[in-house]
């Protein structure tokens, strides 16, 4: 008989040093997933690399799709036409001529009147089938004789009317309607007729905006309507007698026969959604584009409006001259509808002006010193003196180192300007009104006199200038869009400043002009 | 020897050095494994466990400060990790907690195979054999296994002792059949 023992202690003694090798296979799943992740890291960035391409390849589409857009619908109603041509039989069913002014509502009204009709199946109107029937205006009827094994039958509807009175034009509306879907999937159906009615809705919006489009689509379905010559002939009138009204009933036309197929009537039926959607966002772009950040550059001119002097009140009557400087910046705005928008941004400027006919001389003497110091310069070179020439003309003429000189006082500010920008045209070209303030803090403050040999040499700073000082803004904006996210723009603005100096003599009405040019990115 | 310290090891595993990962995948597989073994119910989910105590030592291995027994570290990493995965079961549901009265835990001394030993571990119930192996082979308090299984310290009481109950009884007749096959 052996000794008992704790059932702890047993297990404890077991497992004290207990150690087990796993199997290779453990270290090497291991291997390979710590393989996986550092591969994983590593190949983010280039993942990220593919995708800035992709997205890169996604804006251009979508830019050349807003451009194109045109020339999309074409490929998709080829794509289409040629889906049409397989063995299906057609029918043309003419149906009631509607009645349609240019009101969505009614069109949305006859539409339903149309869902009635597809849904009970009963065609209001005649069906012609295999047969050419020349109705007794100017209708059509084709008929591709081909039959088909698929029972599939899609009428294609259209109105044998096309009466234009004065506001009534009857359009035709064709529409689809295939026994197989109607009997399985009325509401499928109804869903189409409801897309129609978009699709309506919005052809008549487009149709209204271009006529350019308009063209583009006729032609375009010149060539979808190959297998339905008859067809063709009719839009031709139509786009004759009215060319918007062509339209529509040629995007209807192409809409119908999308989703003649009954085979892909569900991508159809997408294809459309689609179509509308493209419609839909093209008039929406406009707001879609709230916001826009715009560099920008300007040379600006800076002169006084009345006869005075920032400087001493002896240079008020001496003639000024602005300088011409730049300023650059950035600019966002933000459009609170299409109207109006809200900007603001950053810039800084460099500011200048000249005053003519000073005379300066060498002021040995600490008396011509004190007497000839200007009054808002705090100069930092003692030994010079400067005096307007027309004083120095009515005085006696003194040693005169130089004769004709120029003071020329320089100002650096940063400028935050709060617009706001009336849009009084927004085609490709577009002309805004801009109105608003700035405000200007004080960068540096430098005031140098240039003889006529063209020596500069700094005088000192203007003691005179407010640290911020405000304008008052006004201009008018040009701007070209490029593409529907990109603008160039021209903005000449006059800004009158307030306080820009607090101790001018006489009536010294500093002004700024700049003609501010740039581009604008929207999104 | 190794060529390389622990410390310098550890080092390197931080900057995800193969090389290094591997050294000390061989210096600790066999102590870790060996929890694994005891703390899952099969050889087969013991080495998916270590597969995955050993990918969270190496993801964790940077906020390891030299603090601290590094072993002690790594092996309440794996313990955790295998109860993660219990966590992520939820097989927890044992009916019957109630107390059970004292008995008698001795059993005779006899060489026991640490196979057979380990064997009738993994045959426990999973929260037996987890609370067994916290409280009897790893040293946690009733107190800590109630916080880590989220369950009372109660469960965990008596949870330890049917799952001495049945290791004995299971030992027990291992012992008997043992005894009458021999004879």
């Amino acid at each position: 008989m052996s000794d008992k023992k704790h059932i702890d202690r047993l297990f404890q003694e077991g497992f004290k040093d207990f150690e087990a090798t796993p199997s290779d296979t453990v270290w090497k799943s291991i291997e390979a997933k710590l393989n996986e992740k550092n591969k994983k890291r590593r190949v983010i960035p280039i993942w990220w690399r593919y995708a800035g391409v992709a997205a890169l390849l996604l804006l251009l589409l979508t830019v050349g799709g807003v451009l194109l857009n045109n020339t999309d619908d074409g490929s998709t109603i080829q794509v289409v036409d040629t889906e049409n041509t397989s063995p299906e039989k057609k029918s043309i069913e003419s149906n009631n001529p509607l009645n349609e002014s240019t009101k969505t509502n009614t069109v949305v009204s006859d539409n339903d009147s149309q869902d009635e009709s597809n849904e009970s199946s009963i065609p209001q109107s005649e069906v012609i089938t295999n047969k050419k029937n020349p109705s007794k205006e100017t209708s059509i009827a084709e008929t591709s004789a081909s039959k088909n094994k698929n029972e599939s039958k899609t009428n294609l509807i259209s109105s044998d009317k096309l009466n234009i009175n004065d506001k009534n034009i009857n359009v035709k509306i064709v529409a689809p309607r295939s026994n197989n879907t109607l009997a399985n999937n009325p509401s499928e159906e109804k869903n189409n007729t409801k897309n129609l009615q978009k699709e309506i809705e919005n052809n008549i919006a487009v149709s209204n905006t271009s006529e350019e489009k308009n063209k583009n689509v006729d032609s375009k379905n010149e060539a979808s309507l190959v297998n339905n010559e008859k067809a063709k002939i009719l839009i031709d009138e139509a786009s004759k007698e009215n060319k918007a009204i062509a339209n529509l009933n040629n995007e209807k036309t192409e809409e119908v026969q999308a989703e003649e197929n009954t085979e892909e009537n569900k991508r159809s039926i997408e294809d459309a959604l689609n179509n509308a959607k493209d419609v839909i966002e093209k008039d929406n772009n406009q707001l879609n584009n709230k916001w826009s950040v715009a560099p920008n550059v300007a040379p600006v001119y800076f002169n006084t409006l009345g006869d005075g002097s920032s400087i001493d009140p002896q240079f008020n009557s001496n003639s000024k001259s602005g300088d011409v400087n730049m300023s650059y910046g950035i600019s966002t705005s933000y459009a609170i509808n299409k109207k109006l928008s809200i900007r603001s941004g950053i810039n800084s400027v460099n500011l200048g002006y000249n005053t003519n006919g000073v005379v300066v001389f060498q002021s040995v003497g600490v008396n011509t010193k004190s007497s000839s110091a200007l009054q808002n310069i705090n100069s930092s070179s003692n030994n010079v003196s400067l005096i307007s020439s027309e004083t120095l003309n009515s005085n006696a003429p003194a040693s005169i180192s130089s004769s004709n000189a120029t003071i020329n006082q320089n100002l650096k500010y940063i400028e935050i300007p709060l617009e706001i920008q009336y849009t009084i045209s927004d085609k490709k070209f577009g002309i805004n009104i801009i109105g608003g303030f700035s405000s200007f803090f004080l960068n540096n403050n430098e005031t140098f006199y240039q003889e006529d040999n063209g020596n500069r040499t700094q005088l000192g700073e203007a003691s005179n200038i407010n640290n911020l000082s405000y304008s008052a803004n006004f201009g008018l904006g040009l701007n070209y869009n490029v593409t529907k996210k990109f603008d160039l723009n021209l903005e000449p603005i006059f800004k009158y400043q307030f306080n820009t100096f607090n101790n001018t003599s006489g009536n010294f009405t500093p002004f700024i002009i700049g003609v501010y040019t740039g581009f604008a990115f929207k999104f | 020897m190794f060529k390389l310290s622990l410390k310098q090891l550890i080092e390197n595993c931080k900057i995800d050095d193969t090389k290094a990962q591997g050294e000390l995948y061989k210096l600790f597989s066999g102590k870790l494994f060996a929890i694994c073994l005891k703390y899952s119910r099969n050889y087969v989910e013991a080495e998916d466990n270590l597969q995955d105590a050993f990918l969270t030592i190496f993801k964790k291995i940077e906020q390891y400060k030299n603090k601290g027994s590094f072993e002690g570290w790594i092996k309440r990493i794996t313990v955790n990790t295998v109860l993660q995965c219990y966590r992520k079961e939820k097989v927890f549901d044992i009916i019957n907690e109630n107390t059970i009265e004292d008995v008698e835990l001795e059993v005779d001394e006899d060489t026991i195979s640490i196979d057979y030993l380990l064997k009738i571990i993994q045959e426990l119930p999973d929260r037996y054999r987890l609370v067994f192996n916290l409280y009897v082979l790893d040293g946690y308090s009733h107190k800590n296994i109630a916080e880590m299984l989220d369950i009372n310290i109660g469960t965990s009481k008596s949870n330890l002792a049917r799952a001495r109950l049945i290791l004995k009884k299971t030992i027990e007749d291992y012992k008997t059949t043992q005894h009458s096959q021999s004879l």
